[in-house]
């Protein structure tokens, strides 16, 4: 595509990431003061590590979440495809006594899914919600099969220090993340992928005008997400010691709320990768808090989907929806 | 600032003082907010915190039997430092890593209800699936007169509290070979899903004599299924819920394990609180099996805030029995 | 309008129906010649049964999706209101005040909802996936894992009982069926809400009251929870805090099987009946077979994908 098409390309879609600080920034803040305030250790370092810790698993499906989300899609079979490959990680690496073996099978198994959500959306225009239904039943099935009677624990040592080792004092996890979103963050503004996600989303007709390749634009959306659940899957894995077929169900549905939250649209190419990760800094630090707090359970679940609501609520007072 | 300082030195001039009062802190973790099984344990954990003078704090997951969760509970806990935890794990080989970092943060543990696969434990207090299935299924193969034709129901496949009870129920039937096993299908611990399998089993088998199900609410859902469809079958559950002894007292259950949810949670509670207090505490309590039927169900069958822990030395004198 | 309502009544919706029927009865000649109790009296009435529990949740559903939009809040929905009709059963023994209050309860979360939806402009995912999360908090702390147990014959024919041979539920299933499908085809609000879903700007410009209509069906979707929630209580005779967990993607699967598009506009309540009754069908032949539970979300998952697959592709072929 030549340069002067690519300009124009550019020049009509919508502009990228939001004008002013997003809802999610407030919430955040607030949380952080007032949780500083009254929850007994909340604001400690040790306790930040943690929470950022936690947040890393999450952040790793909630980075392509937001760029599937931009193409006005969604991948609702991440929880089940990250249970699926911590356990082809313990059953490769356990039958073959290799770790490396059992890291790249994990890897292929989650490529494998995101290419198959990538095929099914972008070949046979499956609506995103429905093929991704079906590879979440797909995945969620093999997990259980194989998980049978198979030894899925145990995993090792090798592989536990990529949860808990640390690097000059900063654990492996926050390394992974931060990489993370570097790396979405350069493929999102600064490659041709990138434009062709925000096309995708905003004008499909530019795309094509373009030149670029819809359909294969599209596959690799999912497929980098399935990239990314594999490594997910690499870091649960090392926290759990082993592989579990229903260890991360219902994940992806966190992670649409917080790239939601963070002020991602449904629809109009409309993303914010720092967003999000604050939407996932924001769900993460209020479970923490209340828990530090001890807030009974129950109210601790309804407190998750009042958040979510009124950070959304926030957005479209503020205007910032359409 | 100069206030925090002092703030800080009045404390530390009145904690030892704090501790000569003995409250220590618990932290029970249980599975789940939906089981009425955990609920009774809960319950009859703080009935031994207020009678020994601790407190104790609550930490389930929001989403029920989540792995991850747990897990991030458990780090949250390492911040707030109780004096002591008692623990159920939502998955006996997943947490273990969860565990080691309690042992590593140098909190005691007491391991409570599954018996988790790893990890340094000052004690398990808990009842044996297996024992509490051979007994509950030997109640019903000889109400029988052992013979005739029964199924399993069982609960969650990969359950390690399901397997054992299974493995129970199948030992039972060893010791009455003229009795005819005629399926064995899981109903994962629900209600509705026990009910709509015996629906369906029945259709294939016109003669069931017995169904051992390893649970309480499969039990009702059975029964449920049976009186919908006008047959009639001895039924047998475990757990000993209230609901349970309903059905036993109007005739409809033939009998109960008793799976001493309130004891569970007096005793482990019990025992971490000596455990800090130096006392001696032993490695196992295993509370022998009993079966609940119509014939000893009266001291079951009282509301449970009228319940009251019962003395240590009593419970360990019963529990060597065993 | 009259164009919107020609565009409706096309054949093709009748033929994907049509197609729709042989598939489930292909798979029931399946399973009839490999177990031979699958054709019995008795099963094919509890089969029945089973898929109308699954069908009072999904038709509330059909709609909403008709119109556009997406509820996942129903199963949560069916717990609270479950709960709340036990309790004000067990209080007042009036089975008569618990089905009110469960049916109030589940219209007022499908307000929620469509408030949500339409005034403040909340995506439906996360607005129902909102109030899932506090419809759950909500019960679980009303509840305090406490089982509700043991309801008054008169309340529990609702869902165990038998008239004239056949399981209540069933007639219910074909009640709303019936009243569900004359409603859609033949009222112009019924009409409106396959055009909102069709074109929303071109329904607007046309004077239908778009909003309005959306509010309507999620009201509509939380009513029909409350209806599932009283029927769900009376079969299972006892309420607890998980309740209809696993009701809410059984709901999702029986709509999408049944040819509605999520798209909107395109689908029927048939449709939904049908889809209903092929979930049923494989968990009842996975059991008479004695075939392992872990196959069932694979199997589910993937006729999901081959349903919504074979639509696409026809409506490629026919140029749409």
């Amino acid at each position: 595509m030549s340069k002067a098409n690519r300009v124009a390309l550019t020049a009509s879609l919508p502009r990228r990431g939001l004008p002013q600080l997003p809802g999610v920034a407030w919430l955040l803040l607030a949380l952080l003061l007032g949780l500083s305030a009254v929850a007994p250790g909340f604001a400690s370092a040790a306790n930040a590590l943690n929470v950022a810790q936690q947040a890393t698993l999450l952040l790793l499906l909630a980075l392509p979440m937001t760029l599937i989300v931009m193409t006005e899609g969604l991948d609702l079979s991440m929880g089940a495809s990250l249970s699926l490959c911590t356990v082809v990680l313990a059953v490769v690496s356990l039958g073959s006594g290799s770790l490396a073996l059992g890291i790249a099978a994990a890897l292929l198994a989650a490529v494998l899914i995101g290419l198959l959500n990538g095929v099914l959306i972008a070949w046979l225009e499956l609506p995103p919600f429905v093929a991704t239904l079906g590879t979440l039943g797909v995945a969620q099935g093999l997990a259980l099969v194989l998980a049978e009677g198979r030894s899925t624990s145990g995993v090792g040592d090798g592989l536990a220090t990529l949860w808990n080792g640390a690097v000059m004092g900063l654990p492996v996890p926050l390394l992974f993340a931060a990489a993370a979103w570097g790396l979405f963050h350069v493929l999102l503004h600064h490659t041709r992928f990138g434009v062709a996600v925000i096309a995708l989303g905003g004008n499909r007709e530019a795309l094509k005008l373009a030149g670029m390749n819809e359909r294969g634009s599209l596959i690799a959306v999912y497929a980098l997400g399935g990239l990314f659940v594999g490594l997910a899957a690499l870091l649960l894995g090392a926290r759990l010691g082993g592989g579990h077929p229903t260890a991360a169900i219902g994940m992806e549905f966190d992670a649409i709320a917080a790239v939601a939250v963070g002020g991602t649209l449904f629809e109009r190419g409309k993303g914010s990768l720092g967003g999000t990760v604050l939407g996932v800094l924001a769900v993460g630090v209020m479970r923490n808090g209340l828990n530090l707090l001890s807030m009974p359970s129950s109210l601790q679940v309804a407190a998750v989907g009042a958040v979510v609501i009124v950070a959304l609520v926030v957005d479209a007072l503020r205007g910032q929806q359409h | 600032m100069k206030l925090k300082i002092l703030a800080g030195i009045a404390a530390l001039i009145l904690a030892p003082a704090a501790i000569a009062q003995s409250g220590e802190r618990i932290a029970v973790f249980t599975k789940n907010q939906t089981n009425p099984f955990f609920q009774v344990l809960r319950m009859g954990a703080d009935s031994a915190a207020k009678q020994m003078g601790a407190t104790t704090t609550h930490l389930i997951p929001t989403k029920p039997d989540s792995i991850p969760e747990q897990m991030s509970l458990i780090d949250d806990v390492v911040i707030k430092k109780p004096s002591a935890i008692v623990f159920t794990p939502v998955d006996v080989k997943a947490m273990v890593p969860g565990i080691q970092k309690l042992n590593a943060a140098g909190i005691p543990v007491v391991n409570v209800n599954d018996r988790a696969e790893g990890g340094k434990f000052v004690a398990f207090v808990g009842s044996s699936d297996h024992a509490l299935g051979v007994a509950t299924g030997r109640y019903l193969l000889q109400a029988l007169g052992g013979k005739g034709s029964v199924i399993i129901i069982e609960g969650v496949k990969g359950s390690g509290a399901s397997a054992e009870r299974v493995r129970g129920f199948q030992d039972a039937l060893k010791e009455f070979p003229q009795v005819k096993l005629l399926a064995s299908q899981p109903g994962n611990f629900q209600r509705l899903q026990a009910l709509q399998v015996m629906e369906n089993l029945m259709q294939t088998h016109a003669q069931i004599d017995g169904v051992l199900a390893a649970n309480d609410s499969m039990a009702s859902g059975v029964i449920e299924a049976l009186e919908g469809a006008n047959r009639k079958s001895q039924v047998i559950g475990i757990n000993g819920t209230k609901e349970a002894i309903d059905a036993i007292k109007a005739g409809k259950l033939l009998a109960t394990g008793d799976y001493n949810g309130y004891l569970q949670g007096c005793v482990s509670t019990m025992a971490a609180i000596r455990e800090l207090r130096k006392l001696p505490v032993p490695k196992e309590v295993i509370f022998p099996p009993t079966v609940v039927h119509k014939g000893n169900y009266q001291p079951l069958d009282v509301p449970l805030e009228s319940r009251s822990c019962p003395k240590w030395e009593d419970v360990v004198k019963e529990a060597a029995k065993s | 309008m009259n164009t919107l309502v020609q565009k409706i009544h096309l054949a093709p919706e009748q033929r994907s129906l049509l197609l729709r029927v042989i598939v489930l009865l292909l798979i029931g000649a399946g399973l009839a010649l490999v177990s031979s109790a699958f054709l019995g009296a008795n099963n094919l009435l509890n089969l029945l049964r089973q898929a109308s529990l699954v069908f009072l949740l999904a038709s509330g559903l059909t709609l909403v999706i008709l119109c556009g939009g997406l509820d996942l809040s129903i199963g949560a929905n069916v717990a609270l209101s479950a709960c709340l009709a036990a309790t004000v059963m067990k209080a007042t023994g009036s089975p008569l005040a618990g089905c009110a209050v469960g049916l109030a309860s589940g219209l007022l979360v499908g307000a929620v909802n469509g408030l949500l939806v339409t005034r403040v402009r909340v995506p439906p995912f996360i607005a129902t996936y909102g109030t899932l999360w506090i419809l759950h908090g909500l019960t679980y702390w009303f509840m305090a894992g406490d089982t509700i147990h043991g309801f008054p014959p008169a309340f529990r024919f609702l869902g165990s009982g038998y008239w004239l041979g056949v399981p209540v539920p069933v007639f219910l299933m074909f009640g709303v069926l019936a009243l569900g499908t004359l409603f859609l085809q033949y009222t112009t609000m019924g009409q409106e809400i396959y055009a909102t879903g069709s074109n929303t700007e071109a329904a607007a410009l046309s004077g239908v009251p778009v909003l309005n209509r959306r509010l309507l069906v999620y009201m509509l979707s939380g009513g029909m929870a409350g209806l599932a929630s009283l029927v769900f209580l009376a079969r299972l005779n006892s309420a607890e805090g998980d309740m209809g967990e696993a009701l809410t993607l059984q709901a999702v699967g029986a709509v999408l099987i049944g040819g509605t598009s999520l798209f909107g506009g395109t689908g029927t309540l048939a449709g939904t009946l049908v889809g209903a009754l092929v979930l049923t069908v494989v968990l009842n032949g996975m059991n008479l077979l004695a075939i392992s539970a872990n196959w069932q979300p694979l199997i589910t998952g993937v006729i999901v994908i081959v349903s919504v697959a074979a639509d696409a592709l026809s409506r490629r072929r026919s140029g749409d």
